[in-house]
């Protein structure tokens, strides 16, 4: 069957993404609290926006359209992929107005969040693990980490909930004190290890460069076991017994390890490339690979003695997470639009090559100025200057604003040439009902 | 047979089909194992740089549409393979066997 691993819904879950991003941006522009100020409502809700709506969105969309590919099996029980779209987006979306309500008008909503949420993550991880599992993902070298980002995924909702319930007396409430442990699964540990092991091998295949692995990949997936359980240990004391004080560094230690072998790693990946000149979302990889190396250089400061903190998180899920996730974004979009568009006509005619259907230089461009807003923003945190943190937001939001120009424009087949389109475009986030006979 | 005389035009036909990723075409990324030919029958191995490509069964059956139109080839028939999985050492090896 044509395209049998192609997954249908994941312009959906890009486009949904991205309206959060752009949403959170907007927000941010006049409601960003000050450095410091963070773990109000607002601060709380913006924080929410980015990290499930935006980045989770986007990486299980990611997830379930190349775990198929990598693994080379196919995704069980592919339809519930929208039905966890869906969830995954409503309870985003009451649980950032329940932490609004924190600041004044009842914590109703921040109780009902979980559910949704819950059941949003528990499809999405049915569908990966089903895929994992069954294909031996322990024994591959992107599968480990993946396997071991699901469970940061599982433990992260966990005690992100039962702070949420915290507040309603409930049997299921957490502690407050899990806080750092809940940041640290859910940064580092979900979508930090998530997008290190989606990346191995899709790098190695934008680069064309040999599929690294070995014992460079065993050693960091260790480091990164070591991460996942100190902070997991840390989660189950908390609000019973009290954390060793080393506890924390030292799980910030790990991450530190695990980010520089993983940076390591993909530098022996870029180096024993066969593409001559990367393309713009490989290029534009190499700052946000310089924002994790920031990030893994604050964290133990900010376990440590608590300073540094905000900055080191805004450096992960923006200047890192977020800035190779737009550069990505670009790459998976123009890959799938060729395949929906083009794939048909293999060999029947001559047909336009996936880069053409973007525009290299606005995209570094926007990119660029992603990276400049990430760079403000992180010395503003570390400056403790509320309006540069302002000022940084309204950069990344201009930035974020062209990005989206350019995948709608990928979309819309916008840069071929007339004669190079076909007559009829595929929708432009919504799944195509049938392929095209041609 | 190697030396058959219908080899040449159909390793040009599939010349003619370019991996959109990379603008190489499939012989000259090294993705075509074998071709052999048997009078008017064409029979074609090929792989894709990575098990799972989405792309894979498009490829093939682009492959065999070309294939299919060298003047002189009336049956062709084109699978696919992984193992031994394609490296990048194969770029610009031409065809494996
Ligand atoms: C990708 C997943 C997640 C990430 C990266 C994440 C990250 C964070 C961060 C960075 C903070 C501290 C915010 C600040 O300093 O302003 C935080 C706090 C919090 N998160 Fe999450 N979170 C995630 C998922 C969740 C989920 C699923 C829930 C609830 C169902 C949740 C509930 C909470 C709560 C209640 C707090 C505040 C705790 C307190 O102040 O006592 N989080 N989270």
């Amino acid at each position: 069957m044509p395209g049998k691993h192609l997954a249908r819904w994941t312009l959906s879950w890009f486009a949904s993404a991205l309206s959060f991003l752009l949403a959170a941006l907007a927000l941010a522009v006049p409601f960003a609290p000050a450095p410091g100020a963070w773990l109000e409502g607002r601060g709380l809700a913006l924080v929410h926006l980015l990290a499930l709506g935006w980045l989770s969105q986007m990486m299980i969309g990611a997830s379930l359209q190349f775990l198929p590919v990598l693994l080379a099996r196919p995704l069980p029980w592919p339809w519930l992929s929208p039905l966890s779209l869906a969830l995954t987006g409503v309870g985003t979306i009451l649980l950032a107005l329940g932490f609004i309500g924190l600041e004044g008008g009842g914590t109703g909503l921040l109780a009902l969040a979980p559910l949704p949420l819950g059941a949003g993550l528990g499809l999405f991880l049915l569908m990966a693990g089903g895929t994992l599992l069954p294909a031996g993902g322990w024994r591959d070298d992107a599968g480990r980490p993946v396997l071991l980002a699901l469970a940061a995924l599982i433990l992260t909702f966990a005690s992100g909930g039962g702070m949420a319930l915290a507040g309603t007396g409930g049997p299921v409430a957490i502690s407050p004190e899990a806080l750092p442990f809940h940041v640290g699964l859910g940064v580092a540990g979900w979508l930090g290890l998530a997008t290190a092991g989606v990346s191995y091998r899709l790098f190695a295949m934008f680069l064309i460069a040999p599929d690294g692995g070995g014992r460079l990949r065993r050693i960091t997936a260790g480091a990164a076991l070591c991460l996942t359980g100190l902070l997991t240990l840390g989660l189950g004391l908390a609000g019973h017994w009290p954390a060793p004080g080393w506890l924390l560094p030292a799980a910030m230690i790990c991450a530190s390890v695990t980010a520089g072998l993983y940076i390591a790693d993909i530098a022996q990946v870029w180096r024993s490339r066969r593409r001559a000149r990367p393309e713009v979302n490989m290029r534009m990889t190499r700052p946000a690979l310089a924002f994790l190396a920031l990030a893994a250089l604050l964290a133990p400061v900010a376990a440590i003695d608590g300073r540094f903190a905000e900055a080191a998180v805004f450096a992960a899920l923006v200047g890192w997470l977020s800035g190779l996730t737009l550069a990505q974004m670009v790459k998976i979009t123009s890959f799938l639009t060729w395949i929906q568009v083009f794939s048909p006509r293999i060999g029947k005619q001559k047909l336009p090559q996936v880069h053409e259907l973007v525009d290299d230089a606005a995209c570094r461009r926007w990119l660029g100025l992603w990276f400049a807003g990430a760079a403000l923003g992180t010395a503003a945190l570390l400056a403790e200057h509320a309006q540069g943190l302002r000022l940084a937001f309204a950069v990344l939001l201009v930035a974020a604003l062209g990005i989206a120009r350019e995948v709608r424009a990928i979309r819309r087949l916008a840069h071929l040439s007339f004669a190079a389109r076909p007559p009829v475009l595929p929708p432009l986030f919504l799944p195509q009902l049938r392929m095209d006979p041609t | 047979m190697t030396g058959d005389p219908l080899r040449q035009p159909v390793i040009d036909a599939l010349s003619g089909i370019i991996d959109p990723e990379t603008g190489h075409d499939l012989v000259a990324m090294g993705l075509i194992r074998s071709v052999e030919i048997e009078g008017a029958r064409a029979r074609v191995t090929m792989t894709t740089t990575i098990r799972g490509c989405p792309m894979a069964e498009m490829l093939r059956l682009g492959a065999e549409a070309a294939v299919a139109s060298v003047p002189g080839i009336t049956d062709a028939e084109v699978t696919l393979e992984w193992e031994p999985p394609w490296t990048p050492d194969r770029i610009g090896g031409g065809v494996w066997a």
